[in-house]
């Protein structure tokens, strides 16, 4: 009941949402869009920027890791310093503050810190703001990536006018709209950092309380997942009841599921939707995972329950939102192995924006490996795939399990891992370290650790991961669309159809096939032995 | 030779070869060194290692055993190519030639000559070096080279074949080839070179491997570490057998093979490949330039008919045809002349015509006949027939009337085009009404005209090719269209296209027309193959992707070309892009059978090794594999996968006429998911056998 409930609120949102991302990616306009883009236009001229010119891939990327860097630079100044701004709670050490930076920048929200060392004036200024700055920029990524595949030499577009039309016509409306009804749900917003209550037995309790409700809303829409609190969506606070839990689920969801409606309405609409029927069904294989052993009872929230617990963490997850309202302590290993396949894969659904980029390569190079089998040389979309494009999807692969597996490993010979862990290592402490990189590198954010990885090592290394596994990731991606761009199109039928039944069922199996045989033995001597 | 291709399949096994050639099987020659090493010397800490000796003197055959499967397979490859190539090399062996030296013949070697040079050739002697015929007319043998065992007439400017034999009389040649740069050292230079040049799907598929290869490295590398600080058995030797396991080594060792193989089987349809490109390109070929003559029709058009224009008649027609045709040695004209003769339709003046000036036919100008002024009166006065004796008719009538006034006279012949252009005062509905007559019965008009005026029309008839139809069915099948390209008109065009099945026809084209095609198909985006064998089909077969040229055409063609028909086949191509199909689909097949194979690998190898670790492992052990043998087993099959497989990369796989979804779906059947099952079954039984034996 509760999944149709979830499904049909995502996806009617979504589907009209992805109709707007699309009129977003091509730049086709409506009466008041038009009215708003006159007014960028003035806001433009009188800034002296000018109309956004058609950038490269690299001028892309560029703009966009220099967004990234200057937002990431003042959260971590602000962070360091937080001691001498208003509202002031103890600064930051550098290495936290370099991790919480990199964390949050990337769209990651691994949290090293418990969300209440934070400032009401951090947490505001800081995180909220850049909550949306990274997903913004996932999204753009996104759009510049779709529009290779509209028509030859469409342009990739610019970066600073996709971003802030994005967050401006995008995530701020809907985050408003969502702080509203969080509030109405019972969701605090308020700049006090706590309110002092009684307890029944007359003592005084300090409950930290803050700008809750504002930090939910981006949290969730823009596949973030920082909680306010340590104990992140399963605060009461953070989310007081089902309809929260709900609602917090159709956030996650939302972006994630519009794109491929918006890939539909660009590049035909078979395709869009054989995109999304891959997506559910590849969440619904996580799902089934993760519900086939019973998780709990204890450590679970009895307001949600156990499968209340598990669709939040796996959507949580598979949106690599990371935002849990269960701690991981009590998933079953069943549930473990789902949500880290959903890292593993990080398209089923996938992030804002990175998700469609990566199913899209998954598809790529699906029609490679299975392609040569028409007697041809593969295409995607009646485009041909060099070996260039090969080679960077390739790559895009192979960094994902080299930055889970290196610095895991790295971890147990230098003896960091069992600082944390205790000397006697066993299959619950293995994952918890293999997790935390895979967290990392899936730009996820949910985690065993918390403020127990608060030491130099764990913040530098995962902020490494994090950081590689977000960017080189977006600039092979960026590239690949560079080189799709000028590419040929033919105007004959494709000779395998990038749509229907057939094409479902490969795209999924190869993903999951590819997946599970990286990941095989880890799974194996990790969750399964439990 | 047997032993040539065991010499060079061990001597592939130099990791430096390896290292250029082929990464995969490098990578497994690595692990079987470490492995040897740790069974001679054991150098690894004890706690790496768990078992005996002999486990991994065993371990390390079967691994070296799997690279020489696999050089194995390239050698026996490329021993087909060069047994082909050797024998077409025999043909151009070394041969005595008589040179031309001031008009006197100088004996030298074959290797000597140099093009431009002239050498004269009696009947039983080999030609030395593919050149012209200059002077002289004989029967050629090419049997050696085309296997087309009638010998073919060479007159001058026809092309012949270093190597072939004159059967009859004597040619005189002028040699255009230099010796030892023919194109069948082209393709020796394919074959031999020690890295061939990759083809661009090659190369995906190399980095595709390699970057699998990467990621199990750095999984059963860290998979070591792991293991080793949960407190479990590692032991080196066993995550070897479980890299090289994952490994694609089935791919990854009959890569070189299959692409060499696509060579040879080009060489036994008696074409020649100048690269490996354009057989692959071939595969992606999705519109076909076709020309009609030769390749869709026998090319060889008749005529079955004279048609006369009101105010003729039929031996008018045919008297005027004869005219313009006395001195059309094609086969058109020759079979308008025996028509006419046939039916008694000679025309007055025949000596006179014979002397006279010939139009020659130009592709631009698309007409041809003769032209002449009888001026020696005297000479011929008496030989001049007189009308009664022609019986009477108008034409001969007024070639006589034209003749005694000293006028000049002009028999012309040509398309309807063509002509309308020359004539004067026709009856253009009658004349166009009639041509489309013809056009609609599958033939081609020919008008004749003398001095503007139009007489009539002869049709031409050119029959179908046999199994034309089959094969562009075949090929249209698998998404190809074809295009045919004629000097026809449009009529004539449209019905052969509809005979033969094919999907457009441009009519009345001039050669620049297919340049233009060509190039109009390849900027939406399309490949195009094309055939021809004219110096001005030069252009379009350089442009076109797949260019393949008939051995009979000029040195031009030739050139432009990235193949050579040696029988002049035209509807070849056909087969060309089947083989350029097969070859792409025989790597994606084995590329889905080696990957799916893994699968069942993780459920061989890991239980093996971690069966006392932890109790999944038990689980993982769904074929109740013997633990003891379980690794040898799957390495085993790992490594016999490959030589079974050879004769599959040599062949290529089943190649359908039909539609590409149903290749994908059928081919994903077979090697996807037959690949996930056959290595169960397959290991299990070696295990069993292994498990009695030991």
């Amino acid at each position: 009941m509760l999944i149709i409930v979830l499904l049909a609120s995502t996806l009617s949102v979504s589907a009209i949402l992805g109709l707007y991302i699309a009129r977003m990616i091509s730049y086709e306009l409506q009466p008041l869009e038009k009215r708003l883009a006159k007014l960028e236009r003035k806001l433009n001229k009188t800034l002296g920027l000018g109309a956004g010119h058609e950038m490269t891939w690299k001028e892309y990327f560029i703009a966009l890791v220099l967004t990234n860097f200057i937002a990431a630079a003042f959260v971590f100044i602000l962070l360091v310093l937080q001691g001498i701004m208003p509202f002031g709670k103890e600064g930051f050490s550098i290495d936290l503050a370099f991790s919480t930076a990199a964390s949050l920048i990337t769209n990651t929200d691994i949290q090293h810190y418990a969300g209440e060392q934070l400032s009401p004036f951090s947490q505001m200024l800081a995180i909220t703001y850049v909550m949306f700055v990274a997903p913004a920029s996932g999204i753009c990524a996104a759009f510049a990536f779709i529009r290779a595949f509209i028509r030859k030499n469409f342009g990739l577009g610019n970066f600073y006018m996709d971003f802030a039309r994005v967050i401006l016509t995008l995530l701020l409306p809907i985050a408003l709209i969502s702080s509203v009804l969080f509030m109405a749900l019972g969701v605090p917003q308020t700049l006090d950092a706590s309110v002092t209550a009684k307890t029944l037995e007359g003592n005084e309790q300090i409950i930290a309380t803050g700008p809750v409700a504002s930090l939910e809303s981006i949290k969730h829409l823009g596949s973030n997942g920082g909680g306010f609190f340590e104990a992140n969506s399963a605060h009461p606070f953070e989310n007081p009841n089902g309809l929260t839990n709900l609602y917090s689920m159709v956030l996650m969801l939302v972006i994630p599921l519009a794109f491929p409606i918006a890939y539909g309405r660009l590049l035909g609409r078979g395709r869009g939707v054989s995109i999304l029927i891959t997506l559910l069904l590849g969440f619904g294989a996580l799902l089934v995972l993760a519900l086939s052993a019973e998780s709990g009872p204890s450590g679970l929230e009895t307001r949600f329950g156990n499968f209340g617990s598990i669709i939040f963490n796996v959507v949580s997850i598979s949106t690599n939102t990371g935002t849990v309202n269960a701690p991981l302590s009590a998933m079953s290993p069943n549930a473990i192995s789902s949500l880290l396949l959903a890292m593993f894969i990080q398209a089923v659904p996938g992030a804002d924006g990175t998700g469609i980029m990566y199913i899209v390569i998954y598809i790529i190079l699906t029609l490679f490996i299975v392609g040569l089998m028409v007697g041809k040389t593969p295409e995607f979309m009646s485009m041909k795939i060099s070996p260039r494009d090969i080679k960077l999807a390739v790559l895009i692969f192979i960094i994902h399990p080299i930055l889970i597996l290196v610095p895991s490993v790295i971890a147990f010979t230098t003896g960091n891992a069992q600082a944390l862990i205790g000397n006697k290592i066993t299959p619950l402490s293995f994952t918890k370290v293999f997790y935390e990189y895979t967290s990392a590198a899936a730009n996820n954010g949910s985690d065993y650790f918390g403020v127990l990885a608060n030491t130099p090592f764990w913040n530098n290394s995962t902020a490494l991961v994090m950081l590689l596994g977000r960017y080189v990731p977006i600039a092979l991606m960026l590239a690949i669309a560079g080189s799709f761009t000028v590419k040929e199109r033919k105007e004959i039928v494709e000779p395998i159809k990038t749509q229907g039944a057939i094409f479902i069922i490969t795209i999924l199996v190869v993903t999951f096939l590819l997946t599970v045989l990286t990941f095989f033995p880890f799974l194996a001597i990790g969750p399964w032995s439990l | 030779m047997k032993e040539n291709v065991l010499l060079q399949s061990v001597a592939k096994l130099d990791p430096r070869y390896l290292a250029k050639n082929n990464l995969v099987m490098l990578m497994v020659e690595i692990g079987f060194a470490i492995v040897l090493t740790t069974a001679l010397f054991p150098l690894i800490p004890a706690e790496f290692i768990r078992r005996g000796s002999s486990f991994y003197l065993q371990l390390a055959i079967i691994l070296i055993a799997t690279v020489w499967f696999a050089t194995f397979s390239e050698a026996v490859a490329e021993y087909q190519a060069k047994a082909r190539v050797d024998f077409l090399r025999t043909l151009e062996r070394e041969v005595l030639a008589r040179k031309m030296v001031d008009g006197k013949e100088v004996i030298v070697k074959s290797s000597m000559l140099k093009p431009g040079d002239e050498v004269t050739v009696y009947s039983g002697e080999i030609i030395p070096v593919d050149g012209l015929v200059s002077k002289g007319v004989a029967f050629v043998d090419q049997s050696m080279i085309t296997g087309e065992s009638n010998p073919v007439v060479k007159e001058k400017n026809g092309h012949v074949m270093g190597g072939t034999r004159v059967a009859t009389d004597k040619l005189v040649i002028e040699i255009t080839a230099e010796a030892g740069k023919s194109f069948l050292d082209q393709m020796v230079g394919l074959i031999e070179s020690a890295t061939r040049p990759k083809t661009k799907n090659e190369i995906a598929l190399m980095t595709l491997l390699s970057g699998l290869s990467v990621i199990f490295i750095t999984v059963v590398g860290s998979l070591l570490f792991f293991a080793h600080f949960l407190g479990y058995d590692v032991d080196i030797a066993m995550l070897i057998a479980l890299l090289v396991a994952l490994l694609p080594t089935t791919i990854g060792g009959l890569l070189p093979a299959i692409g060499v193989a696509g060579i040879t089987r080009l060489g036994k349809d008696n074409i020649i490949a100048k690269s490996g490109k354009g057989i692959e390109a071939a595969g992606d070929c999705d519109v076909l330039v076709l020309d009609k003559t030769g390749t869709i029709t026998e090319g060889c058009r008749g005529a079955i008919q004279f048609i006369p224009m009101q105010n003729y008649t039929e031996g008018d027609v045919g008297q005027a045809a004869y005219a313009g045709s006395i001195h059309d040695n094609t086969h058109e004209g020759k079979s308008i002349i025996a028509l006419a003769e046939e039916k008694g339709f000679i025309p007055p003046l025949v000596e006179k015509m014979l002397v006279a000036k010939q139009i020659e036919f130009s592709a631009e100008t698309r007409f041809s006949g003769i032209e002449f002024v009888a001026r020696k009166r005297a000479r011929v006065e008496k030989s001049v027939p007189t009308v009664a004796e022609t019986g009477a008719s108008k034409v001969a009538k007024m070639l006589l009337d034209l003749d005694k006034a000293d006028k000049e006279i002009r028999i012309l012949k040509g398309s309807i085009d063509a002509m309308l252009k020359m004539v004067k005062d026709v009856n253009e509905a009658e004349l166009r009404f009639k041509a489309q007559e013809i056009s609609l019965n599958q033939g081609t008009p020919l008008i004749i005209a003398i001095n503007k005026e139009v007489i009539g029309l002869v049709f031409l008839k050119d029959s179908l090719k046999k199994n034309i139809r089959e094969k562009i069915n075949e090929i249209k099948a698998t998404g190809i269209t074809t295009v045919m390209i004629t000097g026809d008109n449009s009529v004539t065009a449209q019905v052969i296209a509809k005979e033969a099945n094919i999907d457009q026809s441009i009519a009345e084209a001039v050669p620049a027309d297919k340049l233009k095609k060509v190039e109009e198909e390849q900027s939406k985006g399309h490949v195009v193959g094309m055939v021809g064998d004219g110096t001005n089909d030069a252009p379009a077969l350089a442009k076109a992707d797949i260019g393949l040229a008939m051995n009979s055409g000029t040195a031009a063609a030739k050139e432009a070309a990235n193949m050579i028909d040696l029988d002049s086949d035209p509807s070849k191509i056909l087969h060309v892009v089947k083989l350029g199909k097969q070859k792409l689909m025989t790597r994606g097949a084995i590329t889905t059978f080696s990957i799916t194979n893994d699968i069942a690998k993780y459920f061989t190898i890991l239980p093996a090794i971690f069966v006392n670790d932890s109790p999944i492992f038990a689980a993982l052990n769904v074929m109740q594999l013997s633990t003891e043998t379980a690794v040898l087993s799957t390495l085993i099959f790992n490594a016999i996968v490959i030589p079974l497989l050879i004769p599959l990369a040599l062949k290529g796989i089943k190649f359908a006429s039909e539609s590409p979804q149903r290749t994908f779906i059928k081919n994903m059947l077979i090697y996807g998911i037959g690949g996930t099952i056959l290595p169960f079954i397959a290991i299990k039984g070696i295990d069993v056998l292994l498990s009695a034996l030991v």
